[in-house]
């Protein structure tokens, strides 16, 4: 792929990310000035209509697909925008026609935790949340040891036990796989964190990085500004979350989403474009032309804890 | 100095006593979240929840004898069945703080009681907690009622009593069965998950409720006659003895099936309760205090009405013990081997010992729970007997 080509791919992300984020503030100012006219009947009706929109669980159609121009396709490309054809393509469909699935190829994963960082900087993941650790592990005894490193995102069970256990209804499973997390109607009872049989589950605390820190600004880069980072605003399930005490998702239980709104763009989740050795796959399992497909289909591919019955939608390949 | 006046002072210095200690640790709570605590995510239920359950199972306990009273007609109780409300709902009242205080957003709890997840065994304890609590002030309102009235009208609230008695003992095993439920469906945890749960926690709370309600009995006894204050405490320690043995037996079929195997299930969570690092909680704070001093004083030839109460304040307190090595042990195990060294934090371990601050709150709860006591049986006229309460 030419450079041209890669610049051309970018600037259709970036203008697509600029658009998408200006219409996003347009709505949200609106809905702001709105919202306090008619606070008082929202409220009241909020928790009806948070279980209509989950009836509905086509979070898609407050952000319409806008295809973007990807080069075409060549003999050896890199299995990235294969990737991205496939979720392009994914889109077009319905919602409930189109299932996330995720393979990671564990003899190409060299655990440098590149894919739990950038997770964490693209979701503002504060201390003590983490999405998508990966689990290092020594087996064997001297002298035949080995060493395995595993990734684990949520798996986006197709029969997850985090669901039926949550009793404020704040989490459910949509039709396109992802198992999805309402922060507002989460009560922070951690239940789903029990329930979970991966512990892909974390509870948000509500600590930051500069606790503790010295503030001096005078002497040092001084509390608030190092402290940027924790202000920041993260933009999952489509909605923008900034971090002030006690609102959400402060207080909440918290997880992998396979990078929503990122996924809702046309593009792949942060695990997958960072993954140094291409160990990490992402597509539309329902599309039997797909990448993850093929992959889902060899015969080294392997879920965790297939015994138990949650069907997840995380592959592993070795 | 009368028994009742020396509990009084002693109760009060306590509720004082905690409440100082405690109030650090409530305002702390409030200032910072869940930031001090020693749960985290991988662990993330901890002392609060045990405390709930350990107050919910009291509750239920005492309610129990409530049913003895009215829908039972047991001559032996017929004078406490006010008190033992009263006591219900104080323990009630302690057991919804705890569990508050342990939500990440509490207030959003309410709207549990409009809008469950029915699915959910916790989204049902909304529900049947609102019923309990509404059922126990309705009870008691007519059981004082009761007292204050004569004839025809006096009969007709002795129906609605037994109407409420009979309705309470499904809503009272459903509750607390539910809690059970609670842990028991959690297919993560082969520690909690299984039948026996629920059946073991409806036990705990009928022993530890019954045997707390001895013990405020013997301190605040009604109005009656030394023949009928013995005849209630005898039967209040048999009751409490034979829910102790009961108790001990499904406790023995729980280690036993747990422990027959070391190598997988919940083997090695039992090997870590029985000689693991707070070995201490389950041999001295359960085995000897909670059962075996209580057995010997429950089986003592003398019958003296001190040693039931103090059995029973041994069990009952005990009990949270009981509550904590359900609760904690549970989660010891990682889902996935290695998970606590992926990604390093103070709350992602498999380690927890309550921190000062839980300890704290704790403290402040329990004296909240004495005080809506106190201050119930100050204002209420929970002596008040028209001669003859059945």
């Amino acid at each position: 792929m030419s450079k041209e080509e890669l610049s051309r791919v970018s600037e259709n992300l970036t203008l697509e990310t600029d658009e998408s984020r200006r219409e996003f503030l347009d709505k949200f100012t609106k809905g702001v000035f709105g919202g306090l006219v008619v606070g008082g009947v929202v409220s009241v009706l909020a928790p009806v209509q948070a279980k209509a929109q989950k009836e509905g669980s086509n979070l898609n159609e407050s952000t319409p697909f806008k295809p973007f121009v990807l080069p075409p396709e060549q003999p050896g490309e890199d299995a990235i925008l294969r990737m991205m054809r496939d979720i392009q393509r994914a889109l077009k469909k319905p919602i409930e026609q189109r299932h996330w699935n995720m393979v990671i190829d564990l003899r190409k994963c060299v655990g440098c935790d590149a894919c739990s960082v950038s997770c964490a900087a693209e979701n503002k993941l504060p201390p003590g949340v983490i999405y998508r650790p990966v689990i290092q592990q020594e087996i064997g005894s001297y002298p035949n040891v080995g060493h395995i490193t595993l990734p684990r995102p949520c798996m986006q069970c197709d029969e997850p036990p985090c669901v039926p256990v949550c009793p404020a209804e704040a989490t459910w499973k949509r039709p396109d796989g992802i198992v999805a997390v309402d922060y507002d109607q989460c009560i922070g009872c951690r239940y789903c964190l029990n329930a979970c049989p991966y512990n892909a589950r974390t509870f948000d605390f509500g600590m930051e990085y500069i606790d503790d820190t010295a503030d001096a600004p005078q002497v040092f880069l001084g509390k608030e500004k190092a402290g940027k980072y924790e202000t920041e605003a993260s933009y999952e399930y489509a909605k923008e979350w900034k971090r002030k005490e006690d609102a959400s998702p402060i207080g909440n239980a918290r997880k992998c989403h396979f990078c929503v709104p990122r996924i809702e763009k046309g593009m792949l989740p942060e695990c997958v474009v960072t993954c140094i050795g291409r160990a990490t796959y992402f597509g539309d399992g329902n599309d039997p032309d797909s990448l993850v497909s093929e992959l889902i289909a060899l015969p080294n591919a392997f879920r965790l804890k297939e015994e138990i019955g949650t069907r997840p939608s995380v592959y592993y390949i070795k | 100095m009368t028994r009742e006046k020396m509990g009084n002072i002693l109760v009060w210095i306590l509720i004082i006593g905690f409440g100082a200690w405690g109030l650090p640790g409530m305002l702390d709570r409030f200032a910072n979240g869940h930031v001090d605590t020693a749960y985290g995510s991988y662990i993330p239920w901890g002392l609060w929840i045990s405390a709930y359950i350990w107050l919910i199972g009291l509750s239920a306990g005492a309610l129990m004898i409530s049913v003895m009273t009215y829908v039972f007609n047991i001559e032996a109780v017929k004078k406490v069945g006010k008190m033992a409300f009263l006591v219900a709902i104080a323990t009630l009242v302690g057991a919804m703080i705890s569990v508050g205080l342990d939500l990440g957003h509490p207030l959003r709890a309410f709207s549990l009681i409009l809008n469950p997840n029915l699915h959910s065994m916790m989204g049902w304890m909304a529900v049947l907690y609102s019923a309990y609590f509404v059922t126990l002030c309705v009870e008691l309102y007519f059981a004082i009622k009761k007292e204050q009235t004569r004839g025809e009208k006096q009969k007709s609230i002795k129906r609605i009593l037994v109407v409420l008695g009979i309705w309470s003992i499904p809503l009272a095993f459903a509750f607390h069965g539910g809690v059970g439920g609670v842990f028991a469906n959690v297919i993560a945890k082969p520690y909690w998950h299984g039948p026996m749960l629920p059946v073991v926690f409806l036990a705990g709370a009928f022993l530890s409720g019954g045997a707390l309600f001895a013990t405020v009995a013997y301190i605040w006894r009604p109005n009656q006659s030394k023949e009928e204050f013995l005849k209630m405490m005898i039967f209040l320690g048999k009751t409490t003895l034979a829910l102790l043995i009961l108790d001990e037996i499904l406790e023995l079929a729980e280690v036993y099936v747990g422990t027959f195997y070391s190598a997988y299930g919940e083997g090695h969570i039992w090997q870590e309760i029985l000689f693991g690092q707070y070995w201490y909680t389950f041999w001295i704070v359960h085995l000897l205090i909670g059962v075996l001093i209580p057995l010997f004083l429950l089986t003592a030839k003398s019958k003296s009405p001190g040693a039931i109460a103090l059995a029973g304040l041994l069990i009952a307190g005990s009990f949270l013990a009981v509550r904590l090595n359900i609760v904690t042990p549970g989660m010891l195990d990682p889902e996935l081997n290695g998970i606590a060294s992926a990604w390093v934090h103070s709350k992602l371990t498999f380690i927890y010992f309550p921190s000062v601050m839980e300890w704290q709150v704790l403290l402040f709860i329990v004296a909240v729970v004495m005080a809506v006591f106190m201050i119930g049986k100050k204002v209420l006229p929970i002596y008040q007997t028209a001669g003859e309460e059945l």
